[in-house]
């Protein structure tokens, strides 16, 4: 389900191929965004609305929706550094242990190979001390709002703009591993930093997106992205080729239990923190937010991922067996992962942990108009509304009937589509 | 705050909802469509905000309380007015009912994170205008104005 990247210049990482796609509604009617549409037997996308949140490609039955990442040719593997996200000890069942994949992964060439773990333990202290002082200040926004999955930050930036100031300016795990391996690297072969390559091994169809085009940084400190998928039969490979297990690199904890819902917050220690995934369920909550509501909440870890990051797009294991992995693993760790907490609160002071960018919201076209014009348009849009059956059938081509109302008032689409809707034959039509 | 039905007839877009008491499965739907129209008008993130938390309040206030509800919305360039009214057993004290912490939610719903006496307080820190009509018996009918600032049209 992946597709591998020949022009960089793209501005979505979600690819939908027309040849493939026999212009069934399934995608329509999965996008959050309400980018998709049917015209013509196909589906067209609004680029500017898609989050490259993947859903559509989750339920695409033909294949033809593809999440594009770095090709395997324009990565040097000798000059290249692999962050490996903990999602990737969840793939392969319960007996090839975290200490094994990542000397599988050292086996395939790279330069370097950094486990996120390290530095999760100090964002989450990091985290800690960000919500503690943020619980004492009364202006504060409530509850604070994850940076961790790229999904949600745009969809945020898109649908939720007021929230914007809920997310942690806290630089996400996968950010802050590979800038210090970045730097660590450029040191020891006296290069400039700029010249190491650095790539996530992720199964996250928007981790493109958000290293091309990121809404809370400036700029990345990631230079691509490998989906697990791609280089799952790889690993495979090498971890068979391997004899001899190392036991003792098992010992170690791998923070497994961040690649699934909940696990960023479980290792935190105080504060009312709440872990939601899924889509759906995560627009309820932005929306219940927005409202007011959930203000005794401290932080919200959102995934949109049902499940979290083991539910992602580029995974090969099913969510729920790396689910049961997780937990199998987790109990041979009983040590948990502890950072120096003198040296975060060092760091935290320093401002090592913080972006500085003042995150934007992504504009959309009501945004455009004056008051007074949205306020005609949208009594437009509710008074079609009524006239429509409310069959949300999708076979004029628009998502539900709602969005069918907005597409006729925006001139997007032509009121005849509707199957339902009883008509007056208009003049010269034929049939 | 403008006079009566009549304003609200005369207003620009309408909505009209009816509200079902004790149905805490779509209880909030109302609001979260309101929070929905405003953002496609495209009003100020804080005029939204403002706009769905009363929305929510007084929704939930009905699903609680109240008996049959109607919940009617009119908005304009300038300010959104809501209305909401049901026929139930209306309210006893006003002036209690609108301090902090005052509440007549049973332990039930208090459990479930409903009935921490913030409603009507709530609504009235967020609106510019509010009036709360009500009769013992009869039901109760609040209103609510929240006027549109000029920074709206762009912010969002």
């Amino acid at each position: 389900m992946e597709e591998q990247v020949k022009n960089a210049s793209w501005d979505h990482f979600v690819r939908i191929h027309e040849d493939l796609c026999n212009g069934c509604v399934l995608c329509m009617k999965v996008c959050p965004a309400k980018a998709i549409r049917v015209r013509g037997g196909h589906v067209a996308r609004t680029e500017g609305l898609c989050i490259d949140c993947g859903e559509c490609m989750r339920v695409c039955p033909r294949g033809a929706v593809k999440a594009i990442t770095t090709g395997s040719r324009k990565i040097d593997r000798p000059t290249a550094v692999a962050i490996i996200s903990p999602v990737l000890y969840t793939q392969f069942g319960e007996d090839i242990t975290p200490g094994d994949i990542y000397e599988a992964v050292k086996g395939l060439g790279f330069m370097d190979v950094v486990e996120q773990a390290e530095v999760m333990a100090q964002y989450v202290k990091a985290l800690e001390l960000y919500i503690r002082e943020k619980g004492k200040s009364r202006d504060a926004p409530r509850p604070l709002i994850s940076p961790v999955c790229p999904v949600v930050v745009r969809l945020i930036a898109y649908r939720f703009p007021s929230l914007l100031k809920n997310v942690v300016p806290i630089i996400t795990p996968r950010e802050l591993s590979a800038r210090e391996a970045r730097k660590k690297i450029a040191e020891q072969r006296g290069v400039d930093p700029e010249e190491v390559r650095v790539y996530h091994v992720t199964p996250c169809a928007a981790k493109m997106i958000s290293i091309k085009r990121p809404v809370l940084m400036e700029r990345s400190y990631l230079d691509g992205a490998i989906g697990i998928s791609t280089i799952y039969p790889e690993v495979l490979r090498e971890l068979k080729a391997r004899k001899e297990k190392k036991g003792e690199a098992n010992a170690r904890n791998r923070m497994v239990e961040w690649a699934a819902s909940g696990g960023e917050i479980d290792n935190m220690e105080e504060g009312n923190l709440l872990a939601v995934s899924g889509m759906q369920e995560t627009i309820r909550y932005l929306e219940r937010i927005e409202m007011g509501l959930l203000e005794s909440i401290d932080y919200v870890e959102f995934r949109a991922c049902g499940e979290g990051c083991i539910g992602g797009p580029l995974t090969v294991a099913d969510k729920y067996q790396a689910k049961y992995t997780i937990r199998k693993l987790g109990r041979r760790q009983r040590q948990g992962l502890q950072a120096d907490v003198a040296q975060v609160e060092e760091r935290y002071k320093s401002g090592w942990f913080f972006t500085h960018w003042e995150p934007r919201p992504i504009g959309h076209r009501e945004q455009t108009l004056p008051l007074a014009e949205a306020i005609r348009r949208q009594e437009q849009v509710e008074k079609l509304r009524r006239a429509l059956p409310g069959k949300e059938c999708g076979a004029c081509g628009s998502p539900d009937c709602a969005t069918f109302a907005e597409d006729v008032v925006d001139e997007r689409a032509s009121i005849s589509e509707c199957v339902f809707l009883k008509r007056p034959r208009e003049k010269g039509e034929s049939g | 705050m403008p006079g009566g039905r009549e304003w609200i007839e005369m207003a620009h877009l309408l909505k009209t909802f009816s509200i079902t008491p004790r149905d805490f499965v779509r209880a909030g739907e109302i609001s979260i469509a309101i929070q929905g129209i405003l953002k496609s008008v495209g009003f100020g993130q804080d005029v939204i905000r403002r706009a769905s938390v009363c929305a929510y309040e007084s929704e939930m206030n009905v699903v609680m309380h109240g008996g049959k509800g109607t919940f009617f919305l009119a908005v304009e360039p300038e300010m959104i007015v809501m209305e909401v009214a049901d026929d139930g057993p209306g309210i006893q004290d006003i002036d209690l009912a609108m301090q902090e912490g005052y509440s007549t939610a049973s332990p039930e719903y208090r459990e479930i994170g409903f009935g921490a006496g913030m409603g009507l307080p709530n609504i009235k820190k967020n609106a510019d205008e509010m009036e709360i009509t009500s009769e013992k018996g009869k039901g109760t009918r609040v209103k609510i104005l929240i006027r549109a600032e000029e920074e709206s049209g762009g912010a969002g």
